[in-house]
Formats: C-alpha cells, structure tokens, sequence
C-alpha cells in the first residue's frame, strides 16, 4: 500500500500517524493494513476518570438540600471539563485508534449535553462501546440513556402527557432524516417511547404505569409498541441504512456525495446494520482512495489539535485551557450548539477562526512566534489576555514536549518533513516560499508546516 | 454581490444614490458616513426578567405572583396608565422622551423553547423552534448583501451565530489594534504575498487561502479605518462600557459596516434577583444613553437603528430563591430617531390567561421584527433572508 494512502487512510478512520507507526506499516498490503486497524479496536477501553469525591451524593440528600444540590453542579461543572481533557488526551493516543475515531463521529450524531458528570461519562462510554457494533442496539442503548433522556426531555414522556421531543428527533436526526415520517408517526412513535426513566445512579427504569400500552400507527405498522419496537421498525425502513451512510460517506470520504458510493454502501449496511462490516467495505473501496478524496478535507478544530499533539506531546499544566482553545474554535467537545451538531467542513471556517487555527500551533510551541528568515520576530498574539505578564514567557501554560519528537523524525531528513505532515501537495507558490526560509532546524520547520493553510486539510 | 451592487443597493435604500461616501465626509460631520444605514443588536444574555423591566404597575395578578420582587408602585418611572419603567432605567427613560424608544411586548415565537442555548439559537438563526439551522439571521444577510467580512462586526472576541452565514461570516473583535497585529504576523503576510486571488482553486484549500487574504485586510481595514473614531460620553468602566465606547468609535469612524452585535451577559436571575438584575438595568441603560448621545454627536444616529432582546422572558410568578425561572414572551426595545412609532407598540399581554407554564404567551413573532428591519431600514427583500415571510410591523 503507498504510504500516502496509508496515511489517508489513518487521518481519516484515526488521527493520523506518527513517523514510526508509518514505517512499520509501510510494505504491507491493504488487507493487512485495514485488517490490523479493526483487530486493534476490537476491545473496548472504557474512558473513565475519577469520580471517587461524589461518593456521598445521594439522592435524597439532593433533593432536599438545595445547598447540597448547587455544590454537587459546580464540581460536576469542573470535573466535566477534566473529562473533556482526558478523551483528547485518549485521542492523542488511542489504543484502539478506530474506534476512537467512531465514538467522536458518533457523538456528533447522537448529539446530547448534559451538566451531570457521571451521565456525561456514562454516555460517551456508550458511545464507544457500539462505535463499531449493531445499529439497532445502538439506538436502543441511547434512548435509555440518562444525559438523553434528560437532554431531549423522554423522561417527561409519560402516557398523560406525552413529549414529541425524543421521538422527532430520533427519526429526523438520528435514523431517518427529514421527509421520511409523518407528524402523525411522531405522535405515534412518542406514545410508544413513554414510560422511559432512570434512577439516580443513571440506571434505566421502565416506568410501567406510565407507559402507554395502547394500540400505535407507525409508518405503515399496526400494533401495542415499545420504544424498542419503534427503532426495530424504522430499521427495517431502507432510508434508514442510506441516511447512515450519507452522513458516514460525507464525514469520512468526501462531503460530495457520489450516489454510486452511497449505494453500495447502503447495500452492504441493510443486510445487518453491522457498523464494522459497513466501515471495512469503506475502507477496502478503492474510491476511497481516489486522488480526489485525499486532503480535501478540512480538519475539525479537535482533529487539528490532536493532529499537533501527536506530532508534538503538550501537556497542558491548565485543563481550562485546553477546553478554551476547542471554544475559541468553535468545537468545544462535550458542549455542542444544539442537537443538530456541528455542521463541519467550510463552516469551521471564518476570520476569527481561521486566524486562530493558524496560529494556534505557535501560541503552544513556540510562544506566539513562527520563524521567517533567520530571526524570529517577536509581535504581539492575538491572545494576549491568557499570557501572564510576568516575563511574558507563555501565553498558555503548557509543556511541549520536544524530545520526543526529535526522537520521531530522527532519521528523517528535515526536506522529508514536508510529507509526513501533510496531507496535500504543496503548491508551487508555497513551496518557493518555504525554500526562500532557511530551514534551521526540525523543530523551527516542524511549527512553519503546521502554520500553513495547507495543515488544515487531511 | 459585486462590491459596486452593495454600495449601490445600500445607499438606494438610504435615498442617497448620488452621494457616494467619501465626498459626504467633506460636508462638516467627523468621519462618519450620511446616509449609509446601519443596524445595531444589543442581546441581553441569560434571559431578561421583562415584568421588572418594564413593570405593570397597576397589575393585581404581577404584584400577587412576585410578593418579595414586585417593583413597588411608587418607585417608578411611569411611561402610561399601565406600564413603567424600572427605576434604574433613568436614562432609557429620556431617550423615551426624545421619542427615540418603541417597546413591543409579548415577543416570542410559537412553542417556545426554555433551554438557553436552544432559545438563543432560534432568535440567532431566526428558525422556527424545531427547525436547527447552522446560519444566523444577519450571517445570510451578509451572504446576500456583503461584499467583505467587516460589513458585519460583533464587539467580541468570538463570533456568534448570529453573524454566521452560510458562504460567508462577519467579523469579531474587541480591539481592532490586536486583530490587526495578529493577522500582520509576519509569516502569514509571506503566505498572503505568495498567493493572489486569482491563482486560488475553489476548492477547500482555496477557500482556506481567500479566507486568509480577505481576513488580512479586514482587520487592516478596520484597524485603519477606526483610528479615527472618537467617542465623546463617558461609559462604565466594565466590559459592555467599553464594548459599546468601541462600537461608537467604530460607527464615528464612517466605517462600511451595516450591522453592530454586542451582548450584555448575566440576565439568568434564579436567586436574589433584586440584587442583580437592577445592577445590570442601570449598567445597561447608562451605556445605552453614553452611545446614543455619541453617535449624535458624531453624527450618525440619524442612520443608526438599534434593537435590544434577550433570549426568553422570565416566569410570572417568582420562586421561593426570590428570583424568576425561565419563561416565554419578553419585550423588545427599538431605539431610534427616525421611529414611524414610539412609544409603546403594543400592550402587556393579558397575566389573566398564561400558558400552561405560567409564562407569558407570544404575540408578535420576533420574525417579524427581523422582517421589518431587513425590509423597511436596511431595505432588502427579507424573506429570502428569513426563509419564509412574515407579518410586516409599522415601527419604522
């Protein structure tokens, strides 16, 4: 396999690779190659930090000490933010790079916010746990989600006074899009989805009193339907496999559709809604690999960021301000807009942001200053109010971790640099500018790739 | 839209056609530009508690429901027989006077939503409230009506949705000079000076490579442009003070920017509302009085049109924190010279028959507001803009 495929490949269903995972892999053939990446995401490595201090919280204490209550918010408020921290950090080294990749696609599918840390985890892992299983136990396992049911109000949905919310959402956003139901299957649908709760530990109760046991019309089906028989029968909708496949097609190959692609994709997904099946096929596809598909896509905010930090290892000394630069971007993980997600591709883009993904990896590796020529000059950032002004030695707190790189490109030669770290050839015009720089060292060269529009793209 | 069309289009809605910019600067007024209309959003960020805004002082059911944060009748600064202002409001109260206030009640949208983000979401992207749009209002009216990113800047440092369109977006700053600085880092202008417009694919990569350019010399632009600007009032010495200080040494400056976004953060009064929402009242009504006076003096208020919101009203009755929870239907300020209505547009809905919520029930769509605006100020077809039409208001 070439090694630019190679790497289309890892940018695409992982988060790009390191020199030393490229020259390990280089030689071998796509089979061994899209074989190994499934093999290492077989297991499932649960994200969990420690939440040992809200031991004591229970729920009676909650609901009758007010104080009690605001505190237990503001720590989960701080701690989500840790948590936030800790599946970039799972990303920037990803034992299991694959499925990694498909929890953070999923969670910008089934979208869900929610201020309670435990549920917050609780979700993601959920997410991680069928990123490569059945989609009908996906969507089953997600309902009965508590930062979900909390999120799109299910919990409210009772037999008396039903709540459309989840059920609207569950067939325009997260398996059938728009135009394929009607107002009436939602009434249905939410009818059949009452009665979902869960207790304060985030387990799923079924509330059977408040369930209602009638008669449902839903798409064409007649019958005393559960929730779970509602997801049944919209699988068995072909709109539903193809909706999938759109939104996998548009993310991880190309955001122009080519109906020929979708189609054999849908065929292969309809036969079992094996989520692993469908993204080998994708993978083992030669379109995937067609000149046009290779960095032409613009990175997200949290794949630019774990980008740098695989090239580069930063530690940074205040969690808060990892989750400031995603804001600043307009991706901060864990927060998203709405239920819809974030939209991505050109819409990741505009002054404020792009100056910023420019400059971002300076402010972190090297203060705020891209070389040009054979003196740095040292100018004002943009972000001038996070640099303490003592010393002004760093406009964020963080420790790169410079070593390890060097250890990395060791053997490669500063001119090879160029192709291990981007995805798109340089234009003409960029190249004269780059060779018009002296390149004094890798480190100096590394930060002028990593500023160049042509590092948005993989 | 050809950079020509757009100064053509504005300054036929302005009435203005024959006087292009630059020679209006020569007749006597500093800077700023005759005749080239512009629209100032001021959003006031967590919910706004309207009925303690402007109160309904002779309301039986406002003083029952609220029995330790009802404003007292005799404290306030009474605009009819039914309604009057809060009294820290003094200085909104005379630009009421001047005739440069219209106050439309009960505004809101049909099934509202009570979540923060999600309501903020609907009035930014004006979408209906099960409809998730990823393009604000005046972001597609740049689309359709802008020419550069800086004919749309929000006093901020982020860009909200508001100002995000769907091919193009506006421009966030709180300080031109620090945007202007960070794009003229010297290694970005070596890849500006390598790569011209007409080399660029319109492909992803392109469009990264025309973004850069076009951002460099926006924040020149504006940079350059606001040197000029003055303000003459004095303003409070906190964040939206000076948010509002820039945006008028921005507009006195003539710069070529139809719409103004700014907010003022901290409306979410759950607990001891007395002690913060009339704070906020008079912080807000100062600055808003400072900025009218500077864009008089500067001479550009005559072409300023202003509106101020907030996400969602706050419920009727108070809960037992002394604060108010979040609501439905709110008011809406409209602040300018030329107003075809002042005063108070419509009447407090009735608290007689709120909804199921106990929240004050929408009467006028705030669609219609953005409508009216887009049509009668900035003079541009609004439905295509809106995606749907909405009832015109005779306000302006």
């Amino acid at each position: 396999m070439e090694r630019r495929h190679i790497q289309h490949l890892y940018w695409r269903a992982g988060f790009g690779l390191r020199p030393e995972e490229l020259n390990r892999l280089s030689g071998l053939s796509r089979d061994q190659i899209v074989g190994d990446l499934f093999e290492s995401s077989r297991s499932v490595y649960p994200l969990r930090i420690d939440l040992s201090e809200f031991n004591g919280f229970r729920a009676d204490m909650a609901m009758t000490n007010k104080k009690e209550l605001r505190e237990f918010i503001e720590r989960s408020r701080v701690r989500i933010k840790d948590f936030n921290y800790a599946w970039v950090n799972r990303m920037v080294n990803p034992k299991a790079a694959l499925r990694e990749r498909m929890t953070l696609f999923w969670a910008n599918h089934f979208v869900c916010r929610d201020s309670h840390i435990g549920f917050v985890q609780q979700y993601n892992n959920t997410l991680r746990k069928h990123a490569l299983g059945h989609f009908g136990d996906f969507v089953k396992a997600i309902s009965k989600q508590p930062a979900m049911l909390k999120y799109l109000n299910n919990k409210h949905n009772i037999k008396k006074s039903p709540n459309e919310n989840f059920a609207r959402e569950l067939m325009e956003l997260f398996t059938l899009g728009p135009g394929h139901y009607t107002e009436r299957d939602i009434k249905e649908s939410a009818r059949a989805l009452t009665g979902y709760f869960h207790d304060f530990k985030g387990r799923f109760v079924f509330r059977y009193r408040q369930h209602d046991m009638g008669v449902k019309r839903f798409l064409g089906y007649r019958g005393r339907f559960t929730g779970d028989d509602v997801v049944n029968i919209i699988l068995a909708k072909r709109q539903c496999a193809r909706f999938i496949c759109e939104k996998i097609y548009a993310y991880f190959v190309n955001e122009t559709l080519v109906q020929d692609h979708i189609d054999q994709m849908v065929e292969v997904f309809y036969r079992n809604y094996k989520i692993d099946k469908l993204m080998r096929f994708v993978f083992q596809s030669d379109w995937f690999y067609d000149e046009k598909n290779i960095g032409s896509k613009i990175k997200s905010p949290v794949e630019l960021i774990v980008g740098i930090r695989r090239t580069v290892p930063i530690e940074f000394r205040k969690i808060n301000e990892s989750v400031v630069i995603q804001r600043y971007m307009g991706q901060p993980l864990l927060y998203p807009p709405n239920v819809a997600g974030w939209k991505g591709g050109r819409n990741w883009i505009n002054t404020n942001t792009l100056l910023l993904r420019l400059k971002t990896p300076s402010i972190l590796l090297s203060n705020g200053i891209i070389s040009i020529k054979e003196q740095g000059q040292f100018f004002d950032p943009m972000f001038d109010r996070f640099r303490p002004d003592l010393g002004g030695k760093k406009i964020f707190d963080v420790v790169p971790d410079w070593d390890s790189f060097e250890s990395e490109f060791k053997g490669i030669d500063i001119e090879e640099m160029t192709t291990y770290m981007l995805q798109t050839s340089l234009s003409e015009e960029t190249s004269n500018m780059l060779n018009d720089l002296s390149k004094l060292n890798k480190k100096t060269f590394c930060v002028q790739l990593m500023s160049l529009p042509e590092y948005q793209m993989c | 839209m050809k950079r020509r069309d757009f100064v053509k289009q504005t300054s036929l809605a302005s009435g203005l056609f024959f006087v292009p910019s630059f020679i209006q600067a020569f007749d006597g007024i500093v800077g700023a530009a005759k005749g080239y209309r512009r629209l100032v959003i001021i959003q006031l960020s967590g919910g706004n508690d309207g009925l303690n805004t402007i109160i309904p002082y002779r309301n039986d059911i406002y003083y029952r429901n609220r029995p330790k944060i009802a404003i007292q009748r005799n404290t306030q600064l009474r605009i009819d027989g039914e309604l009057a202002m809060h009294q820290n409001l003094t200085p909104l109260k005379r630009l009421y006077d001047n005739g440069y206030v219209c106050i439309l009640n009960n505004v809101g949208y049909p099934n509202p939503d009570r979540s923060h983000f999600r309501s903020m979401d609907i009035w930014q992207t004006a979408s209906h409230s099960h409809e998730y749009l990823s393009s604000g209002w005046l972001g597609r009216y740049l689309d359709r009506h802008g020419d550069e990113p800086y004919n749309g800047i929000e006093i901020s440092d982020k860009l909200s949705l508001a100002l995000t369109g769907d091919k193009s977006s506006g421009i966030a700053t709180n300080n031109a000079g620090r945007l202007y600085r960070t794009a003229q880092d010297p290694y970005l202008k070596l890849l500006i000076k390598h790569h011209r417009d007409e080399h660029l694919s319109e492909h992803n990569l392109g469009y990264l490579y025309k973004t850069l350019i076009q951002a460099e010399s926006s924040a020149e632009y504006i940079y350059e442009t606001t040197r000029k600007g003055r303000s003459y009032q004095r303003y409070t010495n906190d964040s939206f003070g000076k948010q509002l200080k820039t945006m008028a040494e921005f507009i006195n400056s003539g710069i070529q920017t139809k719409v103004f976004y700014t907010s003022h953060e901290g409306y979410d009064t759950h607990a001891g509302q007395l002690k913060t929402q009339p704070r906020l009242l008079n912080v807000f009504s100062k600055n808003l009085e400072a900025f009218v006076n500077d864009l008089q003096k500067g001479g550009s208020f005559d072409d300023t049109l202003i509106m101020v919101f907030s996400e969602f009203g706050r419920r009727v009755r108070q809960n037992a924190a002394n604060g108010t929870d979040h609501g439905a239907a709110n008011n809406v300020f409209i602040v300018g010279k030329n107003l075809k209505k002042n005063g108070i547009y419509n009447g407090l809905d009735d608290l007689r028959r709120l909804d199921a919520n106990g929240d004050i029930r929408y009467e006028i769509d705030f669609r219609s507001i953005y409508s009216t605006i887009l049509r009668n100020w900035l003079g541009v077809q609004d439905d295509l803009i809106l995606n749907d039409q909405f009832e015109y208001l005779d306000f302006i």
